[in-house]
């Protein structure tokens, strides 16, 4: 396994820095170019390569969540790509977890009574009517 | 649970299993009281705020994310429909909408979303700054949860009121405790969306920062340049910002105010050696090349993950430049 990640780590790294490039050569007015910001900020919170790697698989990873949950494919691209690295990441490691719409409530008769209750407490904010 | 009542009887189960209810419920849902504010924050604060100009979008079944959405970016100057927002955010098979694609669904939209600190001080603040705030509650109970979007539009200290836009209903009062209920369930999720240029009343640098520079991985230096302005004016001594806006300048074209820039960011802090670096490369790039040479040189004896390109870029101005 370790001599697995050895052989791959540079690998996907080449992959990386080419498929940068054409983003690099698009930058205007740049004989060199500069340090980005973003990797600046990177490198102060301490995220190096091999996180950068992830992150990257993080995104297809994503985009194949996405598409099974419904998402049209023509809209996938554009979503995955607004998203920052971090919360691509985010979105790859515990989508499924991800607090989302409305569980069913109120199908069962005693979750309707103690969710009464509790709006009456005014610990929850479920049926209007109870105000 | 037998053993318990078996003592008491038949006649005393009712209050027992009353009891009991009762106990459940506070240990399923905590006590809500009233979020405390300090009284410094009390008198910050002016007593009553409440924002005029934003429009209500009411949501239809579920979609709750991409309404409140539409609602905050109107108020942003971004008009954009809740039928155009449910394709770019709403998960069709979750009824809903996750908290990375409502922040990145502003992105694509051309503002930029703060988060704000989980505390109701600072929504309060934001309110007073008369930004709406997109909050994420969960209405029900843990065990069953019911999860929402709202936009606060404004509050109310001495009434202990909130004013929400949330659901099918616009400017909704809900008192300050039954809403820090619900808030808190969500582990007090807020944001701002702001065009750039304007900045969140809170005052966390680093999260600023971040923001922007992920608004600007999207939507490029030219969006992010007043925003890098704005944050720089707040902040006069930070070297991050003033690197950040050095490239936004540079990517525009002003190779004058990107050098003004990365030696403020030096001033501020001279150690920073990618500001250096860039300094260096701008400046060898115009052709000032002792300001290229000293520069580069400063990069260079600074350890770190840029001194190696540092070492590169002088070597190669030196052979460019040989008599």
């Amino acid at each position: 396994m370790k001599r697995l990640t050895r052989l791959l780590s540079p690998l996907l790294i080449l992959a990386l820095v080419v498929g940068s490039l054409p983003a690099m050569a698009a930058a205007p007015a740049a004989g060199q170019d500069l340090v980005g910001t973003t990797s600046v900020l990177d490198a102060q919170t301490s995220q190096q390569d091999r996180d950068k790697i992830r992150r990257v698989l993080a995104r297809e990873d994503v985009q194949q969540q996405l598409l099974l949950q419904g998402v049209s494919p023509s809209e996938v691209e554009n979503r995955v790509a607004a998203l920052s690295d971090a919360e691509a990441s985010q979105m790859a490691d515990r989508l499924d977890q991800m607090p989302a719409g409305a569980s069913v409530v109120g199908a069962l008769f005693a979750v309707f009574i103690i969710l009464l209750v509790t709006d009456i407490l005014g610990l929850t904010d479920v049926y209007p009517f109870t105000r | 649970m037998t053993g318990l009542f078996s003592s008491a009887g038949h006649k005393n189960a009712r209050p027992a299993g009353v009891l009991v209810l009762v106990l459940i419920l506070l240990l399923l849902t905590g006590c809500a009281t009233t979020p405390q504010l300090s009284p410094a924050t009390r008198q910050a604060l002016p007593s009553q705020a409440f924002n005029e100009s934003v429009p209500f979008h009411g949501q239809r079944k579920y979609q709750c994310g991409p309404a409140a959405l539409a609602m905050s970016l109107a108020a942003g100057g971004r008009e954009v429909s809740v039928d155009t927002l449910i394709p770019q955010v709403f998960l069709p098979d979750r009824q809903g909408s996750v908290q990375p694609e409502m922040l990145a669904t502003v992105r694509r939209h051309g503002l930029i979303p703060f988060r704000i600190e989980g505390e109701f001080a600072a929504l309060l603040d934001e309110l007073a700054a008369d930004h709406p705030v997109v909050v994420m509650q969960n209405l029900s109970l843990p065990a069953f949860p019911q999860w929402h979007y709202a936009v606060a539009i404004g509050y109310d200290l001495p009434a202990e009121e909130l004013v929400l836009h949330t659901g099918m209903t616009p400017r909704r009062s809900v008192d300050f405790a039954r809403f820090n209920a619900t808030w808190a369930r969500s582990e007090r999720w807020a944001f701002v969306a702001l065009p750039p240029g304007e900045l969140p009343a809170g005052d966390n640098l680093d999260t600023a920062t971040r923001a922007i520079a992920d608004f600007e991985a999207l939507n490029g230096s030219q969006a992010a340049l007043p925003a890098w302005q704005a944050l720089a004016e707040r902040h006069p001594h930070a070297a991050t910002v003033r690197f950040a806006l050095g490239n936004a300048r540079h990517a525009g074209g002003d190779a004058e105010g990107a050098m003004a820039a990365f030696r403020e960011a030096v001033t501020a802090d001279s150690e920073f050696a990618p500001a250096w670096l860039n300094l260096g490369l701008i400046a060898s790039e115009q052709g000032r090349l002792d300001t290229a040479r000293e520069a580069l040189s400063r990069a260079a004896a600074l350890p770190g993950p840029w001194q190696s390109r540092a070492r590169q870029e002088q070597q190669a101005l030196e052979t460019e430049n040989a008599p």
